[in-house]
């Protein structure tokens, strides 16, 4: 990979030509808003909110607006990331998120930070806080289940498992709640029991101490195609330190014995 | 990759300033996070076992990672875990043989032993040199000796 | 039978023709979606019943061809009797005796059958003889109506497969995309991209495998150019792709069809299998090097996966939503694979491109728009159907010359090209000639070629409304502006159209369209606004009425208007009683009728049944 040099809001930076111009810019510290992105899984150019205003020298005025985290890198780039037309831009997509999503935390808070405290559009009665990111969509394909998809589509899109019954693919890791930017995606943990898309889960549990290791899918998942042996599953970690411990202590115990004797 | 994070537990005290130099070493926010080393009992008299992650040849954790965010530093030979790749599925944790790889439940996020990218702290701390980062070679000609 | 080279296919086509001379006359049923559904399909069943009873010199169940759509669709169930051309029109079964009788058996033509011209009332003997025809020129259409579209033979008798057997044996990838460049053929999905720069990319990439797709996922509302060549001349598409895959050394093919059109699905499918069968796709075709193979796709219903890259992710089996494209998908399409992607359109031009030579196609049209292009003519027009003219004919022509005008004389309004996110187009346009860049400047755009023509009765913001709506139903929902967007669009034009409006509303609007057309992920986001911004600029005061005097000139938005009954015209004969839905009419027979206003739906139907047009909108 060659290192080009591109100019961002009027600083010479250096980067590696193809890498995506987000991460250039968040490398350099500037802050600029992005809900669909994430190192995990590949860009996405969904939320629209990283998009940034580029030209070249020998462009002739002409600039264009694209999102930073799909435009890969090349040398000469010269990159607006607060031009007026890319903050009205970004003001006008999280008025509208604000419209989709009124009681939204993450979406109230990003709107204010661009002047939005009320939406100038028309309030969706019956909110909900999924923003549509296809995070946890995108991270369950990447992870190789592809459990949950997005369905539908226009207006009325929204994610789901396949015909809204509890997902055969799903091994319950909880991967698509824990990336969700809203925590919109529900599960609940009681003991050893998992629950997340409708589908129940029993979870291994320590064979020392009785505690929630894995869920069973997700342990004969990972044995079956990481080859993991699958007793490693069968000890919670707090458990398997103390027989590391245990283990170490009795050679060091050996040892000192030795050097005493 | 030229050095090793050598535990030595008879000349532990017990102290867990090794814990204190790791949480505090990787804290970003202020508030002391999980030290992904421990004081544990050894199970003897007055034995204490210092546990932190192997850096196993053939890591468990690395395998059960199924968005490639764990990678062994060439340089350091840790195998560190990309935060902002993580998706907190907790494989690693369930996979890790000897249980070095932890959530730290209070910023949420899945920490494990990265060598402070070279220069451990607890190493550094360490009253007593219980816990050194030696060069490989001065390892193996520990292990000679016994 | 297999055919091992180009001179078994030469010989093949003799054969052919010196079969096709002994039989003096040939029937030619329309079985085009237009015409099938009139029931066409009937009629074919019924000639060919009577064919197999009668038993008449020269004349056999053989000659009857189940052709493709002849475009006149206006027309149907249309017939068509050759050499001669003779030209029956609303053919019903019943007819089938006498057409046999009389046109076959005897050279009678039989008038009642005939044509009539709307303006002179003269009776058209032959289709060379109609306007409808005569002023089309067709390229991409010109078997379609002519050959029988079940049959591989008929296309090949016809010189199908010719221009494939030249390139397979006398050309070389280069020379097959420089003819396509001198053609200046552009893309006919909308865009206009150059097909053959779009070629050379793809051949140039030094990335394999390459991949050659047809998009025949025709959604826009009421166009079905597409649809039309896939049903009823499959292998024009069949033969352009192996060109375009010899050009850009492709082995695999695809051909993207929408759920919805079945008959294209099984045409294509046969046909496929057809050329299969003769060694004309498969491995080592016509007994060269090269082989290629097709498969048919088939959508599952997203306007959205005629996006390029959303169609290729559809093909991949991935959910069909668009992807950025700085990278072009020449380079990286199909499967992350170099791909050339075309309209149906535009792989039915390319054999006569080689064969006719790319200087020949340059020639027609315009300069920078070459060729001919097909629409389907739509809307309040006198004769629908499916039409082909050279580049630069003007809208005028298309729509008076071609078309026949409006339908009841009624005052032009507006022509809206390019489907949902193109443009409305106002009367002082007509005189516009249509190619890709003269739209793009007048606001619209070519689009894959549907053309809607509005009369004085509709309404713009009613149009713009309905178009919104489609988008913000077909929208993939993956990028925000397009989604939420268009959404909010058609909540202020629904505002408009329910005479809530302000003016501030139509500023908001003009800003809105601005934001969803620059930050849009793909085409159909950046385009979306269309319906409205093409309004707005042509029809601004008819958004006025709405806002200020809250009134809908053209009478349709029901928040603003009301029916009512004409006192002095009412004759008391109740048929709007009995139409009303809703029972909102009251009075007895005999006497004058009235419309409770409180009940009323505004649906019309009372307008529509009375026939002493007594009752009226305002």
């Amino acid at each position: 990979m060659a290192t080009v040099n591109i100019t961002i809001n009027g600083r010479v930076v250096r980067a590696e030509k193809g890498e995506m111009l987000l991460d250039v810019i968040r490398r350099e510290g500037i802050e600029i808003p992005a809900t669909c992105a994430h190192k995990a899984v590949e860009a996405f150019g969904a939320c629209r909110l990283c998009t940034v205003e580029i030209t070249k020298d020998d462009w002739k005025g002409w600039k264009n607006y694209v999102t930073s985290c799909l435009y890969p890198v090349e040398a000469g780039l010269i990159v607006f990331t607060h031009s007026q037309p890319v903050i009205d831009l970004r003001k006008t997509l999280l008025d509208l998120q604000l419209a989709r999503h009124p009681n939204t935390p993450l979406i109230q808070e990003m709107a204010a930070q661009y002047g939005v405290n009320k939406t100038s559009y028309e309030e969706l009665p019956d909110a909900d806080d999924c923003i549509l990111c296809a995070l946890c969509t995108r991270v369950c394909d990447t992870m190789g289940f592809a459990a949950i998809s997005t369905v539908g589509r226009g207006h009325g899109k929204k994610v789901a498992p396949p015909l809204d019954q509890p997902p055969p693919a799903c091994v319950g890791c909880l991967a698509c709640a824990q990336v969700c930017p809203t925590n919109f995606i529900k599960f609940t943990q009681a003991g050893a029991h998992r629950e997340i898309w409708g589908k129940a889960f029993d979870m291994i549990t320590c064979t020392r101490c009785g505690k929630a290791v894995i869920t069973k899918e997700f342990a004969e998942n990972l044995s079956a195609n990481r080859n993991i042996p699958r007793e490693y599953f069968d000890v919670c970690d707090d458990c398997h330190r103390k027989e590391l411990a245990g283990t170490m202590g009795r050679i060091a115990n050996w040892n000192r014995e030795e050097v005493t004797r | 990759m030229n050095s090793r994070l050598v535990v030595k537990p008879n000349l532990c005290i017990g102290c867990r300033t090794c814990e204190l130099a790791c949480s505090f070493t990787h804290t970003v926010d202020g508030k002391p996070g999980r030290s992904r080393i421990f004081m544990l009992d050894g199970g003897y008299d007055k034995l204490w076992v210092t546990v932190t992650c192997l850096q196993c040849d053939d890591p468990a954790c690395v395998k059960s990672c199924l968005v490639d965010a764990l990678r062994r530093n060439e340089v350091t030979g840790a195998i560190e875990l990309n935060q902002e790749k993580c998706v907190k599925c907790m494989a690693c944790v369930a996979a890790c043989p000897f249980g070095c790889a932890i959530l730290d439940s209070g910023h949420n996020q899945v920490v494990k032993c990265d060598l402070c990218g070279g220069d451990p702290a607890c190493a550094r701390f360490c009253p007593t040199k219980a816990l050194e980062y030696q060069p490989i070679a001065q390892t193996q000609k520990a292990k000679k000796v016994g | 039978m297999r055919i091992e080279s180009p001179k078994q296919l030469a010989a093949l086509r003799k054969d052919l023709l010196a079969k096709d001379k002994q039989t003096t006359k040939k029937l030619m049923v329309c079985c085009g979606p237009g015409c099938l559904a009139n029931g066409a399909g009937k009629l074919v069943t019924e000639f060919r019943n009577t064919l197999k009873k009668k038993h008449i010199k020269g004349i056999s169940v053989e000659i009857l061809k189940e052709t493709g759509c002849h475009g006149f669709c206006e027309q149907g169930p249309l017939v068509v009797i050759e050499p001669e051309g003779i030209f029956y029109t609303h053919v019903k079964p019943a007819d089938v005796e006498t057409i046999i009788e009389e046109s076959l058996r005897h050279d009678y033509v039989i008038d009642g059958l005939l044509y009539t011209d709307h303006r002179t009332g003269e009776r058209k003997r032959t289709y060379h003889d109609i306007d409808f025809y005569s002023k089309q020129t067709r390229i991409a259409l010109r078997n379609l109506g002519k050959i029988d579209q079940y049959s591989i033979d008929d296309y090949i008798m016809h010189g199908g497969y010719q221009s494939m057997a030249k390139v397979l044996t006398s050309m070389t990838p280069d020379s097959v995309i420089s003819e396509v460049k001198t053609s200046g053929l552009r893309g006919r999905g909308g865009a206009g991209f150059p097909a053959g720069k779009k070629w050379e990319s793809c051949a140039k990439a030094d990335d394999w495998p390459h991949y050659v797709v047809c998009n025949g996922d025709e959604g826009d509302p009421g166009a079905f150019m597409d649809r039309s060549i896939m049903e009823g001349d499959p292998h024009s598409v069949i033969e352009g792709m192996i060109i375009c895959a010899f050009a850009v050394g492709a082995r695999n093919g695809y051909i993207y069809v929408r759920e919805e059109y079945p008959l294209a699905v099984q045409n294509l499918q046969l046909a496929i299998k057809q050329a299969t069968d003769y060694g004309l796709i498969g491995e080592k075709i016509l007994g060269t090097e090269f082989s290629f193979e097709i498969k048919v796709n088939r959508g599952a219903g997203a306007f959205v996966c005629g996006e390029s890259s959303a169609l290729m992710k559809s093909i991949a089996g991935e959910v069909g939503e668009p992807r950025a494209k700085y990278v072009r998908s020449v380079l990286k399409g199909l499967h992350d694979h170099p791909t050339v992607l075309n309209n149906v359109e535009s792989y039915a031009n390319i054999p006569v491109i080689i064969d006719k030579g790319g200087e020949w196609f340059a020639k027609i049209g315009t300069p920078k728009s070459t060729g001919t292009k097909a629409f389907s003519l739509v809307g309040k027009v006198r004769n629908t159907g499916l039409i082909e003219v050279p580049m630069g004919t003007t809208l005028r022509e298309i729509i008076y010359d071609i078309g026949g005008g409006i339908q009841d004389d009624r005052p032009f309004k507006a022509v809206q090209t390019g489907g949902p996110s193109g443009g409305c187009l106002p009367d002082d346009k007509l005189d516009l000639p249509v190619d890709f860049d003269t739209l793009t400047d007048a606001y619209s755009m070519m689009g894959s070629g549907g053309m809607i023509i509005m009369d004085d009765r509709t309404c713009v913001v009613d149009v713009a409304k309905y178009f919104l709506k489609f988008l913000v139903d077909e929208s993939c929902g993956k990028c925000t502006p397009c989604r939420e967007g268009l959404y909010q669009l058609h909540a202020l034009a629904q505002k408009i159209s329910d005479g809530l409006g302000t003016e501030d509303d139509i500023v908001k609007m003009e800003k809105l369209s601005d934001v969803i057309i620059m930050g849009s992920l793909c085409g159909l986001g950046k385009s979306g606004p269309n319906p409205f911004v093409s309004t707005i600029r042509y029809f601004r005061d008819e958004y006025l009425a709405h806002i200020k005097d809250h009134k809908c000139p053209a009478g349709v938005c029901t928040a603003l208007i009301r029916y009512d009954i004409i006192p002095e015209k009412c004759d008391g004969c109740m048929a709007c009683i009995f139409a009303c839905a809703v029972n909102a009419i009251t009075g007895r027979k005999g006497k004058v009728h009235t419309i409770n206003q409180d009940i009323c739906t505004k649906c019309g139907a009372c307008m529509a049944v009375c026939r002493r047009h007594a009752v009226e909108v305002s």
